[in-house]
C-alpha cells in the first residue's frame, strides 16, 4: 500500500511576518519556514500506520515549493517517510490548482490512501484536500481525530462542532488531519542520518502537465496590528498595583 | 527613645519626599543615575540592588522584560563550582533569593538537592575530587549509594554508574519568579522600566558615557550598564568597543508526565556529564538539557529587530535535538523522539572561559559590563546584581572579582576579531561537560 502525504512548507506562525513593498505577499527574505504543522500530524499518522496495520507501506511525501523548500520537505524523510517528491514552483498557487497537481502526481504515483493535513496555517484556506477528492472522484474524510483500518476501507473519527462523527470510507480515499489525530514525533540521530541517503524527486507542474488556471487572484494583504504586551504577574496585588498603575482602574 | 524614634522617622519621611521630588523631575528629563541596557535578571538584579541602595535607576528593553535568554533558561543551582569564591557568590545569591521571597511573596528557589552521576573512571574521579573539594570549605555534599540514588530518583536508569554524588541544598531558581520578583522590588524602589526601547547609540563626553539613542529619546545618565546579553557585544561595538561574548544556541526539553515514571517536584536536579546532560523536574515531567559538542552560532546582527526570542522554535529534524533526545535516552531509556515533549530552545552568551564580563573596560568611564553568564545567568543574577551594584557606588567589591572582570581580555591578541572570538566560544561551549574537571584534569594538565 502507498500513502501519499502532501506537505506544505509555511511561514513559522509564532514569527513576526512583513509584507513585501507593493504589500501583495509576505516578505518571504526574512522567513523562518515551517512544515505545516498540520502535515506533520499527517506524516506521523502515516508512519504509526506502517508501523502497525501495514508494514509494507511505502510513505511518499510530496510538496510544491520553490527548490529551497528541499529543505521542509527533508523534514518528512528524517521523521521517517520513505522518499520525497517536489513539485518545484515558484509564487503563490490557489487551492484549486495545488489540487490539479496533486491529482497528477495521484495518476501517477498511485497510492491508496492520501493523508493530509487539514488546513495550512499561513492561508487557513480548508480547501485543498476536499477539491482532491472531488477532483479523483475519491471518498474523503476531513477533520479527522482517529483511524481505524477495517477489512474494506476505514473507520474514522471526525470532529465536528457538535461532537464525534464516527464514519466508514473505502480506499481510495483523502483524509485530513485534525489537530488530536496525534503528536507527532521528533526525528531520531539513527532517522536523520538514514534520511540522508533517501531519494527527492524533482519535477514541475508542467512535466505532470498542468498549467496552473488561478480561481482566486490575491489582490493584497494587510498585517493586523497586535502589539502583544503580556506580563506575568505573579499575585492578585500586583496586578491591581499594575492596573492602577496603567490607569485602568483607580 | 520614643522621641529618638520619632524624629528619625520623620526625618526619613523629608528625604524620601525630597528624594521622590527629584525622582520626579529626573524622570520627565530622561535622566537617571544608571541607565541599564537590558530587562533580563542580569539587568533586572543590578537595578533592584542600585535602587535599594537610593539609585535612580532606568532599564531599558528591547522587547519585553524576561523576554531574552531568561525567558529560556532551564535555572539549574549548583552551587559547588570550580573556585570557592563562586561557590560562596553562589551560596550567597540563594540568601538574596530567600529574601526575595519574602517580599516578592512567591516562591523563587526550589531546593530539591542534586546529584552528579558517574559512569567512566575519569568522572568518578571527578566526583571523588568534588566531594573533597566541597569538605574543604564546609559545603555540605558527600557521596550516594547507587541504591539510594535508585529510590530517590526511580524515572533514572543507573545499572551501570559507579559512582554518584549528592548535594541536599541544590535546586533550582525558577527563572519567570525570579525575573518578576526583581521587577517587582525594584518598582518598589521606583526603578523605571521601559518595554520595547532598544539602544541604538552610546551617547559619549569625550571617553565618557553620558546617555544613550532610542526610538523613543535620548536617557541621559552618568553611568551605563550593558546587560544585553546575546545582544551585547553588538550594543558594546556602538562605542567601537570589542567585547569578546558570543550568542549560542542551546535547546532542552521537557516530557510531559509520564504515568510510568512520574517525576516528583522536589526530584533530585542531576548533571550526567559523560553524556553532557542536565536535568530536573518540571511540572510532573522531566527537563532535560544539553551542552553538546555542537551548537547554532547566532549572528545576532542580521536578526530581525524585533526579533522575538520566546517565540524560536527547533526543526523537527534538528540534528542538536536528536542528539539531545539521543543522550537523554541514554540514562532515561522511556524517553524517546515519540515522547510527549515541549521543546525549548534560546541563545545563550558565552565568553571565551565561560565567566561572565563584570565591570568596566579602559576605553570609556561610566560604561559598565554585565553580561556573558555562558548558561549559568539564572543563579549568578542575586550576587552579581550586588556585586554589579558595589563596584557601581563602591568602586569596589566585597568579592574576589578577578576572575569575572570585564576587562581580563583587553587587548588581547586572539580576543580583538569576532570570527576568532566567537570560535574560542564555541570551543568553550563544546569543551563545557566535554573536559573532565578537578584535581585531576590539573593533574593531567601538568603531565603533558
Amino acid at each position: 500500500m502507498k500513502i501519499l502525504v502532501p506537505c506544505k512548507r509555511v511561514p513559522d506562525p509564532d514569527q513576526k511576518l512583513r509584507l513585501n513593498a507593493d504589500a501583495t505577499d509576505i516578505d518571504g527574505s526574512a522567513v523562518t519556514y515551517i512544515l505545516n504543522p498540520f502535515d506533520a500530524i499527517a506524516v506521523e499518522e502515516a508512519l504509526r500506520i506502517r508501523e502497525t496495520a501495514h508494514p509494507e507501506a511505502e510513505i511518499i511525501a510530496v510538496s510544491i515549493a520553490p527548490a529551497e523548500g528541499e529543505t521542509d520537505l527533508r523534514t518528512a524523510l528524517a521523521m521517517g517517510a520513505d522518499r520525497a517528491l517536489l513539485i518545484e514552483h515558484e509564487g503563490q498557487i490557489d487551492p484549486w490548482n495545488v489540487a490539479r497537481i496533486l491529482a497528477a502526481v495521484i495518476h501517477q504515483e498511485k497510492p491508496a490512501l492520501i493523508l493530509m493535513g487539514k488546513q495550512a496555517v499561513d492561508d487557513d484556506a480548508n480547501q485543498v484536500g476536499q477539491f482532491l477528492a472531488a477532483q479523483l472522484g475519491w471518498p474523503q474524510a476531513t477533520f479527522v481525530s482517529k483511524i481505524e483500518f477495517t477489512t474494506d476501507g476505514l473507520r474514522i473519527h471526525r470532529e465536528t462542532d457538535i461532537g464525534i462523527e464516527i464514519i466508514h470510507v473505502t480506499l481510495p480515499a483523502v483524509v485530513t488531519a485534525d489537530l488530536r489525530l496525534n503528536e507527532p514525533r521528533y526525528a531520531s540521530l539513527p532517522s536523520i542520518l538514514k534520511a540522508k541517503k533517501k531519494p527527492t524527486e524533482h519535477s514541475t507542474p508542467a512535466k505532470l502537465g498542468i498549467k496552473p488556471e488561478p480561481r482566486i487572484r490575491l489582490l493584497g494583504m494587510e498585517l493586523i496590528d497586535s502589539q502583544r504586551t503580556c506580563e506575568k504577574v505573579t499575585t492578585a496585588t500586583d496586578l491591581l498595583d499594575r492596573l492602577r498603575e496603567s490607569e485602568v482602574i483607580e | 527613645m520614643l522621641s529618638v524614634q520619632q524624629a528619625g522617622k520623620g526625618c526619613g519621611e523629608v528625604l524620601a519626599s525630597a528624594h521622590w521630588v527629584k525622582h520626579l523631575a529626573d524622570m520627565s528629563k530622561n535622566t537617571s543615575d544608571v541607565i541599564i541596557i537590558g530587562g533580563g535578571v542580569a539587568g533586572l538584579s543590578t537595578a533592584m540592588q542600585l535602587a535599594m541602595r537610593g539609585t535612580s535607576v532606568t532599564v531599558l528593553e528591547r522587547e519585553q522584560i524576561g523576554n531574552g535568554s531568561t525567558g529560556r533558561a532551564a535555572g539549574l543551582l549548583g552551587q559547588l563550582r570550580g573556585t570557592t569564591e563562586h561557590t560562596r557568590m553562589l551560596m550567597d545569591g540563594v540568601e538574596i533569593v530567600k529574601e526575595l521571597e519574602a517580599k516578592a511573596g512567591v516562591e523563587i528557589y526550589v531546593q530539591t538537592g542534586s546529584v552528579r552521576v558517574a559512569e567512566t573512571p575519569d568522572r568518578a574521579q571527578e566526583i571523588t575530587d568534588l566531594v573533597e573539594m566541597g569538605h574543604s570549605i564546609n559545603f555540605d555534599i558527600d557521596h550516594i549509594a547507587i541504591d539510594e540514588l535508585t529510590e530517590r530518583m526511580p524515572y533514572m536508569h543507573t545499572d551501570d554508574l559507579t559512582d554518584a554524588c549528592w548535594c541536599p541544598t541544590d535546586g533550582h531558581l525558577q527563572p519567570a519568579e525570579l525575573a518578576a520578583a526583581y521587577h517587582k522590588v525594584g518598582r518598589d524602589h521606583h526603578v523605571r522600566y521601559e518595554n520595547s526601547c532598544p539602544v541604538t547609540g552610546v551617547i559619549l563626553d569625550g571617553n565618557k558615557a553620558v546617555g544613550v539613542q532610542t526610538p523613543r529619546g535620548e536617557f541621559h545618565a552618568p553611568v551605563i550598564v550593558n546587560a544585553a546579553g546575546p545582544w551585547s557585544h553588538l550594543v558594546a561595538s556602538l562605542t567601537d568597543t570589542t567585547l569578546p561574548a558570543a550568542a549560542l544556541g542551546h535547546v532542552y526539553l521537557t516530557t510531559q508526565p509520564h504515568p510510568d515514571h512520574p517525576v516528583d517536584r522536589l526530584s533530585p536536579g542531576f548533571r550526567n556529564r559523560h553524556h553532557r546532560i542536565y536535568g530536573r523536574p518540571e511540572n510532573g515531567g522531566l527537563l532535560v538539557g544539553m551542552y553538546g559538542e555542537d551548537c547554532p552560532v547566532h549572528d545576532m546582527s542580521i536578526l530581525p529587530a524585533d526579533f522575538d526570542m520566546s517565540a524560536m522554535k527547533v526543526r523537527r529534524d534538528d540534528i542538536n535535538l536528536a542528539l539531545l533526545i539521543h543522550a537523554a535516552q541514554q540514562r532515561f531509556p522511556w524517553l524517546n523522539e515519540r515522547t510527549p515533549m515541549h521543546i525549548t530552545t534560546g541563545i545563550m552568551t558565552f565568553t571565551p572561559d565561560g565567566l561572565p564580563f563584570c565591570g568596566q573596560l579602559p576605553d570609556h568611564e561610566g560604561l559598565y559590563y554585565c553580561t556573558g553568564f555562558s548558561g549559568h545567568g539564572i543563579v549568578q543574577s542575586p550576587a552579581i546584581g550586588l556585586i554589579m551594584s558595589e563596584l557601581i557606588l563602591d568602586g569596589k567589591s566585597t568579592y574576589d572579582i578577578d576572575s569575572i572582570e570585564a576587562d581580563r581580555y583587553w587587548d588581547i591578541p586572539g580576543f580583538l576579531d569576532r570570527e576568532e572570538i566567537q570560535q574560542r566560544c564555541y570551543t568553550m561551549q563544546g569543551s563545557y561537560y566535554g573536559r573532565i574537571e578537578g584535581k585531576t584534569a590539573n593533574v593531567k594538565q601538568k603531565d603533558t
